[in-house]
């Protein structure tokens, strides 16, 4: 019995041991702190404010070749809406030409008669919009723009005429969580699972190759730790590194972004330790597998960090990917971040998505631990 | 000097492609991110799932619903009794939306009124339910005009009928189908390149640095500009095999059209990836181990990839980032790629894109041959 409680208690001297040898490394490193503060509230900042689909205000070239009332009327419309910044074009080959420039991002041509053709009742008045569709998202708000306008256009022409509305059906749209579907409120949640990427995975995947590099591994190996005691060792003082970090970010998002909690605070730190469980994994796999850190830098931000930005949901919906691609992105631990904090700040403790999501990250979590758990031999090569 | 310059770049070719893994590191992973990446990265909105809820009964809440299951963006329309059975269902993210047809939608319809329907999105992704949104008030506005399969006598609503004839005609230039994969092909041409390069140079000296060789380095006759040369050059080499790989692949498979010069192209890419290198070695004279060179270049990385037009577009951004990226060589070879493959623009208007990169590319790569000189001399 007491044989037992003595062994417990030099297996907690080594582990402590070995957290307390890696917190001090990770500590006496300045670039740690850099890394733990001023590392994610840089890249928080240039997150809410580089990135956003909310397309503002779009250059638009206007060709007036009407003299007519309605020709006008139009233009003027175009001009005080709030999407448009206009730039006056004199003819087309002049509003091609800013188009191809990438000056503007769409042409209007009101063309010659439109108005006259407008009051016919036999004829067709065209209106013709050129688009620069290189970017097909900003194209698609410039079409939705320029229809309503349009639109508001021929009520407003309809009812001097005293005729029926256009549209017979009148859809109210209405966005739950994110009333004025602002995009930086789901893209910083976002954001803040790349941040916790990065220091997940691709700071831990250079911990082993590190010692492997330097030879000090086999120091390592001849101490009496445990495979165990080495990757809890390893790992918590990153783990807490990450936690320092996330508790910046969070701070940032509620005071600078304006972003509103929803949830517990409570719930937040939960499903943010939850992630950190793949993500620390991955990245120690990583770290067990490539011999090098140069190797390990590079399997780190092709398999952590780039997925986190482009296969997670972030900027680009998981839905409308092809099959074989959503179901790549099912080992995505970012994946199930994403929804958890999204789901977190914008719609409150809901278990429901919650409890799945953080099931997932475990489940992918111990799947990474048990690969480096085999790999993480104590013997010499 | 030419020679001594030969030598080490010889042995920087030599320590980058000794080993048969690290050869195929600096080939096999780009193309497979092209090949992920591009078909990750669409915006266009497809297989929604949209909840419907039919409170009203009545023959045009039919025909809405059978004109949303004709419409090949929307694969799933679950149908649920109340909203407060749907609204678990766009909670857990089942649904991106519910359209809730109200009691007397058909009535309103029949009688000629203005009928209204409520769509509730999901607002924890406001941008692909924007887009939903534009697609259900397209399908829905024409409502009320035909309806499919509805008695031949039922009266068409005269307000189709008092709409003037006129129409918007849309015409996209540069990308007709608004394909997603021809903005995003160019812009990883870009970004991939970006990363190899700074990834590269970042590295070579710290490791070097740890590994104790530095030191037997400058002891030889070389001089530091040599050894800084020596670094920088296998990199550029790496980025034109890279680049012509990746202009294969875009061109041949993906049958994206390049419209612009092939020169303009090379000087592009060399302009870019010496200006990647410079700040690559830049960080690499200020740290001491690889991790830290490794976080330097992601510090740098990112910023340049974020405020680049690569995710979203720059005039979204506020007016002093949009500054920033005057500086960012990223944004400037993005432009490039855009007006290169996409746009066929002039050389005079490339001319300005690429002298920016130019004049980037002799600021980086003339401070970090400073630093280095200053370092090692």
């Amino acid at each position: 019995m007491s044989d037992t409680r003595s062994r417990l208690r030099s297996w907690w001297q080594q582990l402590a041991a070995i957290m307390i040898k890696e917190a001090k490394q990770v500590i006496r490193d300045p670039s740690s702190w850099i890394i733990a503060v001023v590392l994610p509230l840089t890249f928080l900042f240039l997150f809410g404010y580089g990135i956003s689909l909310d397309t503002t205000v779009v250059k638009v070239a206007i060709v007036s070749e009407d003299g007519g009332r309605d020709g006008r009327d139009f233009a003027a419309a175009l001009s005080s809406s709030r999407w448009f910044l206009v730039v006056p074009a004199v003819d087309r080959l002049a509003g091609e030409r800013l188009l191809q420039d990438q000056a503007v991002k769409a042409v209007v041509i009101i063309p010659a008669q439109f108005s006259r053709l407008l009051d016919a009742q036999d004829t067709t008045a065209q209106v013709q919009v050129l688009v620069d569709g290189a970017e097909p998202n900003t194209a698609n708000y410039v079409h939705g723009y320029v229809s309503a306008i349009w639109s508001a256009f021929l009520a407003a022409r309809g009812r001097q005429q005293g005729a029926a509305p256009p549209t017979p059906v009148n859809i109210e749209a209405r966005y739950w969580y994110n009333a004025n579907a602002i995009s930086r409120w789901f893209l910083i949640p976002g954001s803040m699972t790349v941040i916790m990427t990065l220091l997940g995975t691709l700071l831990t995947s250079l911990v082993i190759a590190r010692e492997y590099e330097r030879g000090t591994l086999e120091a390592l190996y001849a101490t009496p730790l445990t495979r165990g005691q080495i990757l809890i060792g390893k790992t918590l003082p990153y783990f807490l590194l990450a936690m320092i970090s996330m508790a910046v970010c969070v701070a940032t998002a509620l005071l600078l972004f304006q972003l509103p909690l929803r949830g517990s605070l409570l719930t937040l730190g939960l499903v943010s330790a939850v992630f950190l469980v793949p993500a620390l994994g991955q990245g120690l796999l990583i770290s067990v597998t490539m011999k090098s850190q140069m190797a390990a830098a590079q399997l780190g931000l092709m398999t952590g960090y780039l997925p986190a930005m482009m296969l997670s949901g972030f900027l680009f919906d998981i839905h409308s990917m092809p099959g074989w691609l959503r179901a790549i992105t099912l080992v995505v631990p970012a994946r199930y971040m994403n929804v958890s904090l999204q789901t977190v700040f914008l719609a409150g403790d809901v278990w429901s998505v919650l409890l799945p999501n953080m099931l997932f990250m475990l489940m992918v979590g111990a799947l990474f631990f048990g690969l480096t758990w085999r790999r993480l031999h104590k013997r010499l090569d | 000097m030419l020679q001594r310059l030969l030598a080490i770049i010889r042995k920087e070719l030599i320590t980058m492609l000794r080993d048969p893994r690290a050869r195929l590191s600096l080939v096999i992973p780009p193309i497979i991110q092209l090949f992920i990446f591009s078909s990750a990265a669409t915006m266009e909105v497809k297989n929604i799932a949209l909840g419907v809820v039919d409170l009203d009964r009545g023959p045009y809440a039919a025909d809405v619903e059978q004109r949303l299951n004709g419409s090949p963006s929307f694969t799933q329309l679950p149908r649920y009794a109340s909203l407060a059975a749907a609204r678990g269902a766009l909670e857990r993210e089942d649904v991106i939306g519910i359209l809730v047809l109200p009691s007397g939608f058909s009535a309103d319809l029949t009688a000629r009124r203005q009928a209204s329907a409520q769509l509730l999105l999901d607002g924890r992704r406001s941008n692909a339910a924007q887009i939903t949104a534009q697609y259900v008030s397209a399908i829905v506005q024409t409502e009320g005009g035909d309806l499919t399969g509805a008695p031949a006598s039922t009266p068409r609503p005269a307000a189709a009928a008092a709409m003037p004839n006129a129409d918007v005609v849309i015409d996209n230039w540069f990308n007709p189908n608004l394909d997603y994969k021809w903005f995003m092909l160019p812009n990883l041409v870009g970004t991939l390149s970006l990363g190899v390069a700074l990834m590269i140079t970042a590295l070579s000296v710290a490791r070097e640095r740890e590994l104790g060789t530095f030191d037997q380095t400058l002891v030889s006759p070389a001089t530091p500009l040599e050894i800084a040369l020596g670094k920088l050059l296998p990199p550029l080499l790496v980025a034109v095999v890279q680049a012509t790989l990746y202009l294969l692949i875009v061109t041949l498979l993906y049958g994206v059209p390049f419209r612009g010069n092939l020169l303009v192209f090379y000087a592009a890419v060399l302009s870019f990836a010496a200006a990647c290198a410079g700040v690559g070695l830049f960080i690499s004279s200020l740290v001491h181990t690889q991790q830290q060179a490794f976080l330097g270049a992601f510090a740098v990385l990112l910023p340049f990839a974020l405020l680049s037009g690569f995710a979203t577009p720059v005039e979204n951004m506020p007016w002093w980032l949009q500054m920033v990226t005057a500086i960012n060589p990223l944004a400037h070879m993005l432009r490039l790629m855009q007006g290169l493959f996409l746009k066929g623009a002039s050389l005079a208007a490339l001319a300005h894109d690429l002298v920016k990169l130019m004049e980037i590319a002799a600021c980086t790569l003339g401070a970090s041959v400073l630093l280095f000189y200053r370092k090692a001399g």
